[in-house]
């Protein structure tokens, strides 16, 4: 009894390092934060104007379209992120033969730990121009007159390229999720579909259903991944301060701005604030999105029990 | 005419014979109870008797199982199903799903009616049949997990019916729930019999006592012995059979 107080109190601090750490991150950003806010007030947020100049009267700093940029490359990622995780986890778990199986998992356990810039470099030495290629360019000289497509290709460095490499970076993460959820789908339902005359394609449809929790969970994941992901994206997306609706636009995304600006902010009086203040956008959108979903699971939970 | 003929059946998993050479023959409209211990092959039989035994790679089927003279291995397995439907151990309506879309489910993946009308009134009637209508007819939308123990076993045999089966074959449907529950299911069997051949597994000897018109007793994978249900209660004629029911081993 003694022994097991003493073991709860040496823990006490560790957990405290951890909470403590987290308010600590929050605490410096918002102080660093809080001179671009008295300065331009939440403009730094709606506007799109990045003026940086030695005359400090002269700056100005709205990073709405790299809010836009970050919002946009994410969603595109978690669209390709959803089918693909989905149709590998009814795969690997269905119908891989379990030699191939193994390999399955333990390369999808390699992506989630390869370094991102090896993605980036893939992405921008190869990805960038297939895609310009095989996709911008075709769809740019038949369907120009969808927004969707409407900007001309030049470079190939886009909010589209930076979604795709996004979606490829994060798959694994939410595959893995995907998987593990519908591999421990307690038999009996398996059995309970089959025995009312499902197909398999019937059959994996409803116990998709019954995943529907983890797949918004493996999303969320990826969404987080996608969102905070800087060096891979930086070298794909174009880093130019742009809102268009089309996928072929370049643009810029929070982290890759913070990324690319932070070498010389210093010089600038107000922009290390700005990018602090840009930072901490993230954290709100991060805090925003989880917030949502633990209610939808909290819905679902709550509709379960 | 017999609604079941089970021929010669064995079943393999891998290198291990669980059913062994097994013949029975399955009248209509009865309460068939089939007994025994764990692990005697009750629940093999019976997922071998609707082929969903198929879902698991390693088992080998031989021998022969007639519905209504066709064997059902020259039968769509998915139109076996239908016919032969099904109840397990656990009550597992599915959860993410409401009442109405569980009963709703076998209809509409064997496209059994053309709109929502036939759909509403196939629902209706699965639901009546299987005592459970006067329960959820007002929250037919609410979820099926929040249904209790015993209404979601019901459910379950409510989504078995509306399949409109030949035959309902029950895994120890009561096993996991309260003796209220229980006779209530218990009733609901010999009500269903009317129309249904029933078959049912169960570890309970009292149970197959109360509602089977037949029982079969298999042992280690071997049909024992099969009879009425009062013949191998009072008089079974072999000596496991009697060891078994008066709780020497089980």
């Amino acid at each position: 009894m003694i022994i097991r107080d003493k073991f709860k109190i040496a823990l006490i601090p560790f957990s405290a390092l951890v909470f403590g750490i987290f308010a600590l991150i929050l605490i410096i950003f918002f102080a660093n934060s809080i001179q671009i806010f008295e300065k331009e007030g939440l403009a730094i947020y709606t506007t799109s104007r990045w003026l940086a100049s030695e005359d400090p009267s002269l700056e100005f700093y709205g990073v709405l379209p790299a809010i836009y940029g970050s919002l946009y490359t994410s969603g595109i990622a978690i669209l390709i992120a959803l089918p693909l995780s989905v149709a590998y986890s009814v795969f690997v778990v269905d119908y891989a033969p379990r030699r191939i199986k193994e390999w399955l998992i333990i390369a999808t356990d390699i992506m989630t730990g390869l370094p991102t810039i090896i993605y980036g470099i893939w992405g921008a030495f190869f990805l960038v121009p297939f895609v310009k290629k095989y996709l911008m360019e075709p769809l740019y000289e038949n369907f120009s007159f969808i927004p969707l497509f409407s900007y001309p290709p030049s470079t190939g460095h886009s909010f589209l390229s930076g979604g795709i490499l996004l979606g490829i970076m994060v798959t694994p993460f939410a595959a893995a999720i995907i998987r593990e959820a519908y591999r421990t789908i307690p038999y009996t339902y398996r059995e309970a579909v089959y025995a009312l005359g499902a197909t398999k394609y019937e059959a994996t449809r409803v116990l998709i259903g019954y995943i529907k929790p983890a797949i918004l969970a493996g999303l969320v994941l990826a969404f987080g991944r996608a969102i905070g992901e800087t060096v891979a994206v930086s070298l794909v997306i174009g880093n130019t301060f742009n809102i268009s609706p089309s996928l072929f636009a370049p643009g810029y995304t929070i982290s890759s701005l913070i990324a690319n600006q932070f070498g010389n902010a210093f010089i600038y009086e107000h922009m290390v604030s700005a990018l602090f203040a840009a930072g901490l956008s993230l954290s709100f959108i991060g805090l925003a999105v989880n917030l949502l979903v633990f209610r939808m699971l909290r819905r679902w939970e709550h509709a379960r029990s | 005419m017999n609604s079941l003929e089970i021929i010669n059946l064995n079943v393999y998993y891998g290198n291990r014979h669980v059913i062994k050479g097994i013949n029975l023959k399955i009248p209509q409209k009865v309460v068939f109870a089939i007994i025994g211990p764990s692990g005697s092959g009750k629940s093999t039989l019976l997922r071998a008797i609707n082929r969903l035994i198929e879902l698991d790679e390693d088992a080998k089927v031989e021998g022969d199982v007639r519905l209504f003279k066709k064997s059902i291995y020259e039968m769509d397995p998915r139109e076996v199903r239908r016919r032969i439907g099904m109840v397990f151990q656990q009550p597992n309506p599915f959860p993410h799903m409401s009442i109405y879309d569980n009963v709703a489910l076998g209809p509409r993946l064997n496209k059994l009616v053309r709109n929502k009308e036939e759909l509403d009134y196939l629902v209706e009637w699965a639901l009546k049949k299987a005592a459970l209508w006067d329960e959820v007819k007002d929250r037919l939308g609410d979820l099926a997990s929040k249904l209790s123990g015993g209404q979601q076993q019901r459910l379950c045999i409510a989504r078995a019916l509306a399949l409109k089966p030949d035959v309902l074959l029950l895994d120890e449907p009561t096993s996991a729930l309260d003796p209220v529950s229980t006779a209530k299911i218990e009733n609901l069997l010999l009500e269903l019999k009317k129309s249904y051949t029933v078959v049912i597994v169960t570890h309970r000897i009292q149970q197959a006592a109360r509602i089977g018109d037949y029982t079969a007793f298999l042992l280690d994978g071997k049909l024992v012995e099969v009879g009425d249900t009062a013949q191998i209660f009072v008089n079974p004629k072999d000596r496991r059979t009697e060891a078994y029911i008066t709780g020497r081993f089980g």
